[in-house]
């Protein structure tokens, strides 16, 4: 098939299996819902608890999973091109670690750091993941001019470890119940309760996609390897750069609204690639739509099965995504 | 033998907040030589040696002091073990309901030798929850959703009180109704749809541990409420956030813990 | 065609040398439609005076001139339309087909968003077929052996449509029936369609078969240049090389063989 024609199928198809999610997901939960009384112009939506369910529960949750699907999925397609690695995925180079010692300090550390309607703990942990992504790309680059990859990863790899180590200090520290709120935090939430949140993570997820946007076939020649990419007429270092800044952005803004939800974006990417192989071109779209999808529908599990209950959506990813890639790992050795 | 106190009656040292409490309200406050690292009441445990918590016991220092008696959480079987070892005595405290808290205080007060004043002191807090029983018995009952957790200023990852506990307990006898009491669990973690659908009363927003909160931060509290104004609590301004560490201790405190309740139910 | 002007670059000793990596001032001359071989020990350089006239890296002195233009006031995209690379050995992180891989080589003669069109595919079968490997399109890029590998990344260089192609060490880890192969390849590829050929390698039977000229690096400088049975001498071995060798030309083969003998003496 030629490109253009596989370009459109791939949108099309997972395009329409995100948009599908998006429509059936606010329709079904743990509360019966009347559409009608959803949609019914003469009751006031104060007194309307029907109308409530649907555009303070059910659709901004619905809208956080599809936006932190798409931005994890994406940018754990970018990492692996990045770094060359198929294993790597968005929290390997520590921007998670990063936002959740941001977000466990605003949890421990409660003070008033609201801002335009965001609470603190979303902004701590954008914060956290912005400083994470900067000290990384500080000791990727400050031998050499170039951004190595290897220095890169194991970069990542001790900011993680290091980052974890502090958040178990001051976990020790903290008190019993603080300590459970912030692992509870880890295992990611998507109850938003309000379009605040999502429309304050909207800007920087939307610029790190259209950088995204610029990037699959450079990608795709990084897959070769930094020389023979840049043989090819690819500026490499240009496009390790806007790579792993707007890969870590989109990571930094989903973790910031949705926790971080693990396995993501490793399933994701490698199940799209087994459906459609590995051009980025398709990859990239394929994947950010998937994981809309795959996200809505983890979510609206995880909100059903132990109503009125919430399961966290982080568990169910993981309980998906363990055994997965463990049959990644034994499938390439 | 460790040394015993002034009038023949063993030194305790207490690791759990609500024993200590306890210890302090049956008269053992001149025997406590040590406490946990959350402790905070009653004032006086501010100058005692902090001796470490749940998970970070310190053995040394509660082995040189060589209590009578050492209150530890019930889930610390090897320092239980230790102890016992060097023959210092053991209490295991372990969070229940509310019926559990005067049976502990007498089972305490026995083993510290300071049973008769514990028995008053289980009997007087029996009393006083009797009258608040009383009083709220005459009232309809209101639905209440119990939380005692959410994300600052937002209606995010809300913890709430399900079925079981002390909490539920002291809300049931202040004449509330647990929107989640079907929820055999003390801890809940339930989204704003479950709230929604729940349509509670009154929401109790406990807030500890931050007794410091001004006036205006609580009211910001009960304002990130307004996000879900179908809910009846909101659209009739019944949101309470009551803040301060007697709502999750479940020491003798609760007495007031439920009169403020109470109150909060009849407001 | 392609020429270095007094090149210098260095870099810190590698693993298990003693003296700095890189070459010191010098200069050489790929003429249009010439097959020169770049010859040297390990670590005498082959590899960086390579990625230098690839434009790869910057050195530290001196120019390389691309139809006497320097490359280093041209960017990436244009410098790729006139050069194309083979390294010694490729390994993709995912897998593509042949055919994708191929495709890859037209990267600099696209636009940020434009498709491959047909002109694209056409070139692309042309150098599948050039190379002998039309019939591995569809095959996945690592389930094929070192040789076709090697194939195929001239393939995709070819692709490329640069008129100069540098190629690292192409035979280094392939089996001799591979090698013979590349080697009558590259002859035919120089005849048939004009391209001028730069090939870094330690085999000298190799640079033999197929080279018009070479040049000798030893440590990071120039021991000798010029036609292959000039410099493929007695003397120039054992300078560069430290061994004696027998030097003599194979009738059968149709070129020049060096047999090594022994480790040279000392004088």
């Amino acid at each position: 098939m030629p490109m253009r024609r596989r370009m459109a199928f791939t949108v099309l198809t997972f395009g329409g299996l995100a948009a599908a999610a998006c429509l059936i997901a606010p329709l079904i939960g743990s509360t019966p819902l009347s559409l009608r009384r959803v949609f019914d112009g003469s009751v006031p939506f104060a007194e309307n608890p029907d109308a409530q369910i649907f555009f303070v529960a059910r659709l901004p949750r619905t809208l956080a999973a599809a936006l932190v699907g798409a931005s994890l999925a994406a940018a754990g397609v970018v990492f692996q091109a990045l770094l060359r690695n198929p294993l790597a995925t968005p929290f390997t180079l520590g921007v998670s670690a990063g936002a959740a010692l941001g977000a466990m300090l605003a949890i421990i550390f409660p003070v008033g750091l609201a801002f335009a309607g965001v609470s603190s703990v979303p902004i701590a942990s954008f914060a956290g993941a912005l400083g994470a992504v900067a000290i990384v790309y500080a000791l990727a680059t400050v031998r050499r001019q170039g951004l190595s990859t290897t220095v890169l990863l194991l970069a990542g790899i001790t900011l993680n470890a290091f980052f974890s180590s502090v958040i178990l200090f001051i976990q020790y520290l903290a008190d019993f119940t603080q300590t459970f709120r912030t692992v509870r935090w880890l295992m990611g939430d998507l109850d938003v309760g309000s379009y605040t949140p999502i429309l304050a993570a909207l800007p920087f997820m939307l610029v790190a996609f259209a950088a995204f946007s610029v990037l699959p076939r450079a990608l795709n020649l990084l897959t070769l390897g930094a020389d023979a990419a840049a043989a090819r007429g690819v500026d490499v270092l240009r496009t390790q750069r806007l790579s792993f800044f707007s890969a870590s952005l989109a990571t930094g803004a989903a973790v910031s609204l949705g926790g971080p939800v693990g396995f993501i974006g490793i399933i994701v990417p490698h199940l799209v690639r087994l459906l459609v192989g590995s051009d980025h071109r398709i990859v990239l779209p394929a994947a950010t739509l998937f994981g809309a999808a795959f996200l809505i529908a983890c979510d609206t599990a995880s909100r059903m099965v132990m109503a009125p209950m919430e399961l966290p959506v982080g568990i169910l990813t993981a309980l998906i995504g363990g055994p997965f890639f463990l049959w990644l790992l034994l499938r390439r050795s | 033998m460790p040394p015993p106190a002034a009038g023949g009656r063993p030194t305790v040292v207490s690791l759990v907040p609500a024993v200590t409490e306890m210890l302090f309200a049956v008269g053992a406050g001149p025997q406590v030589v040590g406490v946990g690292s959350f402790d905070s009441w009653p004032p006086e445990v501010r100058h005692l040696p902090k001796l470490g918590a749940l998970l970070d016991p310190d053995v040394e220092r509660i082995l040189r002091l060589r209590p009578g008696v050492l209150v530890l959480h019930v889930s610390q079987q090897e320092l239980r073990t230790q102890m016992e070892r060097v023959g210092i005595r053991v209490f295991a405290h372990a969070t229940g309901g509310l019926d559990d808290v005067p049976r502990n205080m007498r089972k305490i007060g026995s083993l510290v030798g300071r049973a008769a004043e514990a028995e008053e002191a289980a009997a007087a807090f029996e009393r006083s929850l009797d009258e608040i029983r009383a009083r709220a018995a005459g009232r309809a009952r209101r639905r209440t959703l119990i939380v005692f957790g959410h994300e600052p200023g937002a209606l995010r990852a809300i913890d709430a009180s399900g079925g079981i506990g002390f909490l539920h307990d002291v809300v049931t006898l202040a004449g509330g109704e647990n929107v989640f009491a079907s929820v055999k669990r003390e801890s809940v973690r339930v989204s704003t749809e479950a709230i929604l659908a729940a349509a509670p009363e009154v929401i109790l927003d406990l807030r500890y541990g931050q007794e410091w909160e001004s006036e205006a931060e609580a009211a910001r509290e009960r304002a990130a409420w307004n996000a879900l104004p179908a809910v009846p609590a909101v659209r009739t301004g019944r949101v309470h956030v009551l803040s301060g560490d007697r709502f999750v201790i479940p020491g003798p405190r609760l007495v007031e813990a439920a009169r403020d309740i109470a109150a909060a139910l009849e407001d | 065609m392609l020429r270095a002007d007094d090149l210098t670059y260095e870099h810190p000793p590698g693993p298990g040398q003693e003296t700095p990596g890189g070459v010191r001032h010098v200069s050489l001359e790929i003429p249009r439609g010439g097959i020169v071989g770049i010859l040297g020990p390990n670590g005498s350089g082959k590899t960086t005076l390579l990625r230098l006239m690839a434009g790869l890296i910057k050195p530290a002195s001196g120019r390389v001139l691309l139809n006497g233009r320097d490359l280093a006031s041209r960017s990436r995209r244009e410098v790729a339309r006139e050069i194309a690379v083979v390294p010694q050995e490729t390994r993709l992180a995912f897998d593509f087909t042949v055919l994708e891989v191929v495709l890859m080589g037209r990267f600099p003669h696209l636009g940020a968003f434009q498709l491959e069109g047909d002109e694209d595919a056409r070139l692309a079968r042309q150098a599948l077929e050039d190379t002998g490997t039309a019939h591995l399109a569809g095959r996945m890029f690592p389930t094929l052996s070192g040789g076709e590998k090697q194939r195929v990344i001239i393939a995709a260089a070819l692709a490329q449509a640069a008129p100069v192609l540098l190629l690292d060490e192409p035979t280094a880890s392939l089996d001799p029936g591979s090698q013979i192969e590349i080697a009558a390849l590259l002859r035919r590829l120089n005849a048939r369609r004009q391209v001028t050929l730069g090939v870094a390698t330690h085999d000298l039977n190799f640079a033999a078969s197929l080279c018009t000229s070479l040049v000798l690096l030893r440590q990071g400088r120039v021991a000798a240049a010029g036609p292959t049975s000039e410099v493929l001498t007695h003397e120039h071995i054992r300078t560069v090389y430290g061994v004696d060798a027998d030097i003599s030309f194979n009738e059968r083969a149709g070129h020049l063989t060096v047999v090594p003998l022994a480790r040279a003496g000392h004088h």
